[in-house]
């Protein structure tokens, strides 16, 4: 059995294979003091953590920092169990060790139904596929920031390696004063007794290697002085000075710069080329012919002096461009089809079953009152703020360096050995700040690309940057989709059926495809993101099934933050609402009857919709929609008021509620529901992406409008309290923002929009 | 060519660039000042604001040819001798930035605007700012610039001693 059938699946869990491997417990997870490269005055006391000699903390940072503001969560978490200051900790990258892989974003990949995830009540199967899952993650050791589990991810090992190392110090201090442990105190990392002795941990770290930690115990609550308290985040600062080092401000000696030309159809590529004139053009130095590299087709790279002269040698490029093998693209046809399928699909009752529960059919065919309604979303481009890059140096002995925005080191640096044809230790990855991620980092085209072109400068380091419009068309798209929907009410107007007919293509495998194809197998499992949102809804609902026909469009795709939930909340949510509709009920009540059983979800609703004053009618005008979704362990509720005055829409108001387990860092909790809500609105108003003729029609910015800061509405954000443990924040305050815009259009205009983007029309 | 950048004169080999150049170009490939960001080169969404003499302008349309004697001021310059511009203090307050890219053109932008008016209101501040963030952080800048305003707003001239 292929290890990504194991992954992908859970399910399989193939026994007697796993059998007695053990989930590496956290202790083995806090790594050797080796795993760091010796450092002038500092010491390593496990693979998390060093001290230096004045004292400050240095934490392995095993995530990258692309503005969800991991780098300080997680440097809150040190900080929390060394009892020192968050200025005190200082970052270094960390190295590719299993410790720093990820477990979580995998165990988030399981086609499992939220009832069987519910914390405190999994079932045993989801238990297994967890255990067997995590315990894969951790051998293959990938480290990804994704899927909202950053924080997840660290809170047992990063915690932990903090507080070991607390104790080791204590240790030395307890030793050398001959004092108790229990005795001394730590505040602002220094350690005293109340007779008198003081040291700072920088004085205590010599000794500390050699002092065993004895038993160690995490802090309660009720002792935290950091976790859930404000914080400033680390990276501010040099983000207000233009100081903060981007992939494309890497400056390195002797530096060149490349431009990248791929065919204007996407999976064309490059025939006949005559570089003469582009050779001839100022500063250009060499082209370089690219084969497909790691999902990108092939392509041409212009080297040159600067990133402008390599454009201008770009322009001066004459190639006849090869159509790809199956024809162009067309993304009008392929929604169609989508369509097509999707209705077919519940006609046969077809498709790959990810939920069922009850009889549905039955109770379709019993139900007295029918409601069938088809959802559609297009085709969506990340259009990071940085467009992709990466910078690539091959030294003379063969040694490969790359300074990347990337959300994938690991994968990074895999991709440039694959190239470059060295072992991947041969391979030294520079992680800079992401000027925006979104997923589309998590692949690794432009990795490869750059390593090719550097294979070509003779040693000199080479900064391979796309233009704005190559990044919009040579995107990984989040999928289009379509979905049929229908419910069905018994006699007593109860809602007694659900059922979800789906298609659209599987993107886990094409993405495992590009940036894992050691471990691709030729058959597709199932991909759980193109039916998450829709199979594993909270509402009690008797008779349900969700079915899923995966297609292969030939459209390269990828995840796109919130992936399978950013379209299927806006199907789910917005049809639930149309069934309060039919029903004559109120919105919020229809939800919480059918959340009887889910008092969790019932809380956060309930709580968004006394916050936004659910019950207090509005003027004429205006109008609210809710939408409640439930992604990445993360609840969140929200409520999103409009008006439409002078044929104008104007979204006021969006307050969103959270039950995101213990709340590390508050402000980025708040930043991150702002700035779910803010691109879940360019996406629900404007975001699409359109192929003609093989060619995406919007290259930029004018044709692909965002949210401006004239349209941003209020924004609030509430937590429910709570004890257990950290969930996702990066992703679940987006799906529900198109459902819950869409719900108060319909409350205001009696439009019911289903397709995104929203067009409403105004007369 | 010379150039006066953030009140120095900086020299751009005549060889090494041209006339047509783009300012964001020699900035940041030419000179090594990375502050000011490329971000879709059609002058769409300001990544890329510096001033020049004063106003706000996206510098991945502005030629070299355009910049003789005009005082040129990037995000590297923002901070006075005297410590940082109230705004770059407004910025970190309110915690502003997410990944970041756009706030280089942020800042610029926005001093732009409070040098020209010193009690921008809500729609001053829609107007001016114009720039795109894919982060959100819409709503903090808003914020921001208000309490930088705030901050900057002369001191009323003090009582006139009595006769």
């Amino acid at each position: 059995m292929k290890r990504r059938s194991l992954l992908l699946s859970g399910l399989g869990v193939g026994g007697a294979l796993l059998v007695g491997w053990g989930l590496m417990p956290p202790r083995s997870r806090l790594g050797s003091a080796g795993l760091w490269l010796p450092a002038e005055g500092e010491v390593a006391l496990n693979g998390w953590i060093k001290v230096a000699r004045d004292g400050a903390i240095v934490l392995a940072m095993n995530r990258s920092e692309m503005g969800q503001g991991v780098h300080t969560a997680l440097a809150m978490l040190a900080a929390e169990e060394l009892d020192v200051p968050l200025p005190r900790v200082r970052l270094q990258q960390a190295g590719h060790d299993a410790i720093f892989g990820s477990a979580e974003s995998f165990v988030g990949f399981l086609p499992f139904h939220a009832d069987a995830r519910e914390p405190g009540q999994e079932t045993g199967a989801f238990r297994a596929a967890r255990w067997v899952t995590l315990k894969l993650a951790r051998e293959l050791g990938i480290s990804i920031t994704g899927g909202s589990a950053s924080v997840a991810d660290a809170w047992e090992p990063l915690r932990l390696a903090a507080a070991t190392a607390r104790a080791r110090l204590l240790g030395v201090a307890s030793l050398r004063w001959r004092l108790p442990v229990a005795e001394l105190e730590v505040r602002d990392g220094i350690v005293s007794h109340a007779s008198g002795p003081r040291a700072h941990y920088g004085e205590l770290v010599e000794q500390a290697t050699l002092s065993p930690p004895g038993d160690v115990i995490l802090k309660p609550r009720s002792a935290t002085r950091v976790i859930g308290r404000p914080a400033q985040r680390i990276d501010v600062p040099d983000k207000c000075n233009g100081r903060a080092l981007y992939g494309l401000d890497v400056r390195l000696p002797d530096l060149l710069y490349a431009s990248i030309v791929h065919a204007p159809m996407i999976g064309g590529s490059p025939g006949a080329v005559d570089v003469s004139a582009a050779l001839q053009s100022p500063g250009v130095e060499r082209v370089v012919r690219l084969p497909p590299l790691a999902g990108a087709d092939a392509a041409l790279a212009v080297v040159a002096r600067t990133t402008w002269h390599a454009r201008e040698g770009a322009r001066a490029l004459r190639v006849q461009w090869r159509a790809p093998p199956g024809g162009p693209l067309d993304s009008k046809r392929i929604e169609a089809s989508l369509e097509g399928a999707a209705r077919k699909a519940a006609e046969e009752r077809g498709g790959f079953t990810f939920h069922s529960r009850g009889d549905s059919a039955a109770a379709m065919t019993d139900a007295a009152r029918k409601v069938e309604a088809l959802y559609r979303a297009p085709y969506l481009a990340h259009a990071t703020m940085e467009p992709m890059n990466c910078t690539a140096r091959i030294h003379a002995d063969r040694r490969v360096e790359v300074w990347v925005p990337t959300q994938v080191p690991g994968l990074a640096r895999d991709a440039a050995a694959r190239v470059a044809g060295v072992k991947p230790d041969a391979v030294t990855v520079h992680v800079t700040y992401l000027g925006g991620g979104f997923g589309r980092r998590l692949e690794v085209d432009f990795v490869a690309q750059a390593v090719r072109v550097a294979q070509e400068t003779g040693g000199r380091p080479v900064q391979l940057a796309w233009s704005r419009e190559e990044d919009f068309m040579h995107d990984f798209y989040r999928p289009a989709g379509a979905a049929l929907l229908r419910a069905g009410f018994d006699a007593r107007g109860r809602l007694q059926a659900f059922e979800a007919h789906s298609a659209g293509d599987a993107l886990e495998p094409r993405w495992m495809e590009r940036v894992l194809p050691a471990l691709t197998g030729p058959i597709d499992p199932p991909d759980k993101t193109t039916v998450e949102g829709l199979y594993d809804l909270p509402y009690a609902i008797e008779h349900q099934r969700i079915a899923h026909v995966a297609t292969t469009s030939g459209v390269p795709i990828g995840n796109w933050r919130s992936v399978g939930h950013s379209h299927n909340a806006f199907f789910s949510e917005s049809f639930i609402d149309e069934l309060a509709f039919a029903a004559l009920k109120d919105p919020l009540k229809f939800r919480l009857e059918l959340l009887a059983d889910k008092p969790r979800h019932a809380a956060v609703l309930q709580l968004a919709a006394q916050k936004a004053g659910w019950s207090q009618a509005l003027p004429k005008g205006r109008a609210r929609g809710v939408a409640l979704h439930e992604s990445f362990g993360t609840i969140c509720a929200q409520v999103i008021e409009v008006s439409a005055a002078d044929k104008q829409l104007r979204v006021l108001r969006v307050v969103t509620a959270l039950d995101c387990g213990t709340v590390v860092h508050p402000q980025g909790v708040a930043q991150q529901v702002e700035s779910s809500v803010v691109m879940g609105l360019s996406a629900a108003l404007y975001g699409r992406i359109d192929i003609e003729g093989g060619v995406v029609k919007q290259q930029n910015f004018p044709q692909a409008p965002l949210l401006t800061l004239a349209q941003t509405p209020a924004i609030e954000t509430h937590t429910v309290p709570s004890a257990m443990p950290p969930t996702g924040m990066g992703e679940p305050a987006l799906p529900p923002v198109a459902p819950a815009l869409a719900n108060a259009l319909f409350a205001l205009t009696g439009q019911r929009l289903r397709e995104l983007p929203l067009q409403l029309s105004l007369t | 060519m010379d150039l006066s950048i953030n009140g120095q004169t900086r020299a751009v080999d005549d060889a090494q660039v041209d006339p047509r150049m783009p300012l964001l170009w020699v900035l940041r490939d030419v000179l090594q000042m990375t502050g000011t960001k490329y971000g879709c080169g059609v002058a769409a969404c300001g990544a890329c604001t510096v001033h020049v003499d004063g106003a706000a302008t996206r510098s991945c349309v502005t030629p070299l040819s355009s910049l003789q004697r005009k005082a040129i001021r990037t995000i590297e310059g923002l901070a006075g001798a005297t410590g940082p511009h109230p705004l770059q203090q407004a910025w970190i307050e309110h915690q502003v930035p997410q990944c970041g890219y756009c706030q280089s053109g942020m800042l610029m932008a926005a001093a732009a605007l409070l040098e020209a008016n010193r009690e921008p209101s809500d729609a001053d501040i829609d107007a001016a700012m114009t720039n795109l963030c894919r982060c959100g952080t819409y709503p903090r800048i808003r914020a921001a610039i208000k309490a930088a305003a705030r901050q900057m707003a002369p001191r009323r001239p003090p009582a006139a001693p009595r006769p």
